[in-house]
């Protein structure tokens, strides 16, 4: 314990003075090998929110003589305590890729082709805010469609608010997070957000539907899942892949995929029918518990069986084991749960589960958020726009987020010039063509646009498409929109920093979003002039110190993640229209939809054919670190997981190289194939973001094969308006074929 | 003094390359080569009764280490603490420590052409820190400690809770990383990663290793020069030579 302290003091004193030892020193052997130094080099502390995913773990970058040497956990960090995952340790391959974005260009070549010629910063921001102008004038702001992800994308959000467009997407409503969020707010009156509050550590039961922790990685949620593991929690796993997650399971409940909410249902009417449900709770807190248990009543595991391919007898035990840890059950909402275009009624499903086991604001279930206030910036109003969204967030998809909007709407309304003509597109670090489905029609909707600005660190293939293109620097060479999270057992504050200046003519997001302010003459927008002056207005109300903020990385505050800590201050606990836990959605019912979920039959398998579906792995983040020399070098390429009896029965080998091709007749790049015992035979599984398209990856040039490329076929959440991705099929080619 | 060893928890471990990543960064390993190395058993019976885990491997500092013995120029040692080392100023990278180690922890590194391999990050140590692969576990599934501390929870892993230890009748020399798990786990792990037993390097093996490239450098040296020397001719002309 006190050799942990002293560590931790080391990194403060050795980052705030920058001079090596104060009085911290204990032994002879730290004199030296003192903190501060790594042989005979002497470095700087840097503490920092990583971004080799968005989940903002704390990191201290270390650099020593204006070079970074490490990038290591910040032990300071409330969320992840000092650890890091393995793309969090490799960011100094990220920062020190020569195949990075170096300087402004524009395109010279065909759109695609990847000509450029470099300009200056002046001349592309120039050129940037006279095409915005222009097209302002000729057809309206709202014309332009903004394609935003990460926390930089802030800054440019309130640009392009500023600039007056309300079209804009990302993907992480529609194509990932959405129908949860939906599913959930309806419910209980708030969604998660993200990290999610699932309270793992504590869990007596943990029940992961579809979600493969270990394999997805997010530091602090693993950690969590394995100290409640090892506190003994019990766990089912419900995935047609024996997981990593599988592998620890209790119960692996390899269910046919696509009748989760089958299963859902069966076990609700077990809860219900045994009366093993948490009744004093839903007594107190439910509004239409009636109405639900003469619904689910026909749904037994016995109906649900032959849909599931599930023991009647399984979902029986597993349902008691829910019995027997409520209210510490802790069923992980998922994250990527843009499935069958009828999630929403699944995640519906998932939160009246929720629900009957009185989890929600519960021990070792889900906790609540705990908001903390900023301060705010005295901004004039957003210019109002006459015109609607032309994604249909708020209008054909009412319950869709307007915040986060429908990208396959924006896309699809840029193709169909309607409601109005979208003409130009800016893509502030999103990949619009490796994460949304359908790239056929993303690419048509590019060839028709009048400008195309891209913003990206690293020369992804929507980057060989633009018209201008705008390096952005790393997380480890710029500020950022601190982080501000409720949804953490203690809120927190944590800040991005610079650990070193930006390489090559690479800029940060702020400084990008500032200068076309400028030029926009839209400047009241960005009352400040530093990142320095942002963030003390930010903290203000907080009453912290920006000094300690920038040395720890980050300041937690006291929480109030269960039910019995809230103050009234924290408003009602459940902000549904009746106040309390809607099992019963008048809200669903008005809109004309199922108030109560159902289980609706998905497309079936096709003779010939595998199920396509597609997950994470613990060394790559979505299609953004394929080109990453560390990580590349544990992983280059992806496999395809087909059960051995299976693909043998279609004359395949371990090994082999195929192509996949789907329904619609599109193949993948060669891939390799795996046999495994690991996997249903009806599907074939893939590790997303691989078979990168632009060349200028040099690395991670055609290794492996896209999952997006095969998703030609979607299906529409009606509630959300998202794109169910799991409706596709593949069939195997031998190479050459 | 202490006696370190690393306790790894299987029920824990998640396989997350996060010890091997931040261990390559913290010692500067070429890229593609590791101290640490993660590997999957592999999915193992009949869909859908099945089994699978990790292992995590790197340098054991056995307690009977067959590496030291074969070193010809004493470059690796046993520290009075345990820990195994290799003096980098002294390795001539021949390799025959890499032979005995029954792990096949030691790899020669590209950059500096010594062999090298955990160490149990002894600068970090020294610093008050934890090796760098424990510190960043993301699952804490990985402990260090000293087994003549009983607070420790090695102390603990190791003589209450039986951590096993991976040995077989190839090598049983004292390894000092130990593996907690179901006991079917660790059967499948002891199966599929148990140790081989130490290669001595005889003769012919210090032929074919060190001194069978020097000739044929040598040879293709000299080939070179020869090839220098007739373009060389070619480009003059052989006036010269038949004035």
């Amino acid at each position: 314990m006190g050799e942990k302290l002293t560590r931790r003091d080391f990194v403060k004193l050795s980052s705030v003075a920058g001079v090596a030892l104060g009085a911290g020193a204990t032994s002879a052997q730290a004199i030296q090998n003192p903190p501060g130094w790594r042989g005979s080099e002497r470095v700087e502390r840097i503490a920092t929110n990583c971004e080799m995913c968005f989940w903002r773990c704390g990191a201290v970058a270390e650099v020593s003589d204006g070079k970074l040497v490490r990038v290591a956990g910040n032990p300071d960090h409330p969320l992840t305590k000092g650890r890091l995952c393995a793309r969090g340790n490799a960011g100094p391959e990220l920062l020190y890729d020569p195949d990075r974005l170096k300087y402004p260009q524009v395109r010279i070549g065909q759109r695609g082709e990847g000509k450029f010629q470099r300009v200056s910063w002046d001349q592309a921001l120039d050129l940037f805010a006279q095409r915005l102008k222009d097209i302002k004038q000729k057809y309206g702001p709202e014309s332009v469609g903004f394609f935003p992800h990460g926390v930089a994308s802030g800054f440019f959000s309130t640009l392009m608010k500023a600039y007056g467009t309300p079209n804009s997407a990302e993907p992480a409503f529609a194509q990932c997070r959405g129908p949860r969020e939906v599913g959930y707010a309806l419910t209980f009156g708030q969604g998660l957000n993200s990290p999610e509050p699932v309270d793992l550590e504590e869990a007596k039961l943990i029940i992961l539907i579809g979600s493969h922790i270990g394999e997805n990685v997010f530091t602090s949620q693993v950690t969590a899942f394995a100290e409640g593991l090892s506190r003994g929690a019990k766990l089912i796993v419900v995935d047609p892949r024996f997981s990593t997650a599988a592998a620890k399971a209790d119960y692996w409940l390899p269910i046919r995929p696509g009748t989760d909410t089958a299963l859902l249902l069966a076990w609700i009417n077990v809860l219900i029918s045994e009366c093993i449900y948490d009744r004093e709770y839903i007594e107190k807190y439910a509004h239409g518990f009636t109405d639900l248990a003469a619904h689910v009543r026909e749904f037994t595991p016995e109906w649900a069986e032959p849909i599931t391919e599930i023991s009647a007898q399984v979902i029986r035990q597993t349902a008691q084991a829910m019995g027997d840890a409520k209210p510490a059950v802790a069923l992980h909402p998922g994250r990527h749960v843009t499935w069958y275009g009828n999630d929403t009624q699944r995640a519906r499903a998932m939160a009246i589960l929720t629900a009957l086991t009185g989890s929600w604001g519960r021990k070792g279930g889900i906790f609540l958020p705990t908001p903390i206030k900023t301060g705010k910036f005295a901004l004039p109003p957003f210019p109002k726009s006459s015109r609607k969204r032309v994604d249909g967030a708020g209008t054909r998809y009412p319950l869709a987020s307007e915040e986060q909007g429908l990208t396959n709407g924006l896309i699809d309304a840029t193709l169909s010039g309607k409601p109005y003509p979208i003409k130009a597109w800016v893509v502030y670090g999103q990949n619009v063509l490796q994460s949304i489905p359908q790239r056929e029609k993303t690419l048509k909707a590019i060839e028709q646009l009048e400008f195309l600005a891209v913003v990206d660190i690293m020369p992804m293939n929507q980057v060989n498409y633009a018209d201008l293109v705008l390096p952005e620097a790393t997380y480890l060479e710029r500020y950022d929109m601190p982080a501000v999270v409720a949804s953490a057992k203690q809120p927190f504050i944590a800040i991005r920093q610079p650990a070193v200046e930006p390489m090559y003519e690479s800029k940060p997001g702020w400084w990008i979003a500032k200068q076309m302010a400028k030029r926009l003459g839209l400047e009241a927008y960005f009352p400040w002039d530093t990142p320095e002056q942002h963030l003390a207005t930010l903290i203000k109300p907080l009453g912290i110190d920006a000094a300690t903020l920038r040395v720890q990385g980050a300041i937690a505050f006291p929480g109030r993640p269960y039910i019995e800590d809230r103050l009234p201050e924290d408003g009602p606990l459940f902000p549904t229209e009746s106040g309390k836990i809607e099992l019963y959605s008048p809200t669903l019912k008005e809109l004309g939809f199922d108030p109560m979920p159902r289980f609706t039959p998905v497309a079936e398998v096709p003779d010939g054919y595998f199920r396509l579906i597609y997950g994470r792995s613990p060394v790559h983040s979505f299609a953004r670190t394929q080109n990453n020399a560390r990580l590349y070098s544990l992983m280059s390429e992806n496999e395809v997981w087909l059960n051995t009896d299976a693909a043998r029965g279609f004359g395949l080998r371990e090994a082999q190289r195929v192509v996949l091709e789907n329904s619609d007749g599109v193949k993948s790049l060669p891939v390799l194939i795996r046999l495994t015992e690991g996997i249903r035979p009806d599907c074939a599984f893939m590790v997303h973001g691989f078979g990168h398209e632009s060349p200028k990856l040099r690395r991670a040039y055609h290794r492996g094969a896209s999952d997006t490329e095969l998703m030609t076929q979607v299906q529409v959440d009606p509630i959300m308006g998202g794109t169910g991705m799991r409706v596709n099929f593949v069939r195997v080619l031998k190479e050459g074929a | 003094m202490a006696r370190y060893a690393m306790v790894i928890d299987l029920d824990k471990c998640v396989g997350c390359q996060a010890c091997s990543v931040a261990c390559s960064e913290e010692w500067e390993v070429p890229i593609g080569q590791a101290r640490t190395h993660i590997r999957s058993t592999g999915i193992v019976g009949k869909f859908p009764k099945l089994v699978s885990t990790f292992h995590v491997g790197q340098c054991n500092h056995c307690d009977h280490p067959p590496c030291v013995m074969p070193c010809p120029t004493g470059a690796t040692y046993q520290a009075e603490n345990g820990i195994v080392k290799v003096d980098q100023s002294l390795c001539i990278g021949c390799g025959y420590c890499m032979e005995a180690c029954p792990y096949d922890a030691r790899y020669i590194n590209a950059r500096t052409n010594k062999v090298d391999k955990c160490d149990f990050c002894s600068a970090r140590l020294e610093r008050g820190e934890q090796p760098a692969c424990v510190n960043t576990c993301t699952a804490h599934a990985k402990y260090f400690g000293s087994l003549e501390d009983p607070q420790s929870f090695v102390f603990s892993a190791v003589y209450e809770k039986h951590a096993r230890r991976l040995e077989n009748s190839n090598a049983a020399v004292g390894p000092n990383v130990y593996y907690l798990g179901k006991p079917g786990h660790l059967d499948l792990v002891s199966a599929t990663f148990g140790p081989r037993a130490p290669r001595l390097l005889r003769p012919a093996e210090v032929w074919r290793r060190m001194l069978k490239p020097l000739v044929l450098a040598a040879v293709g040296v000299t080939f070179l020069g020869q090839a220098v020397a007739f373009f060389y001719q070619l480009r003059t002309g052989e006036k010269d030579f038949e004035e």
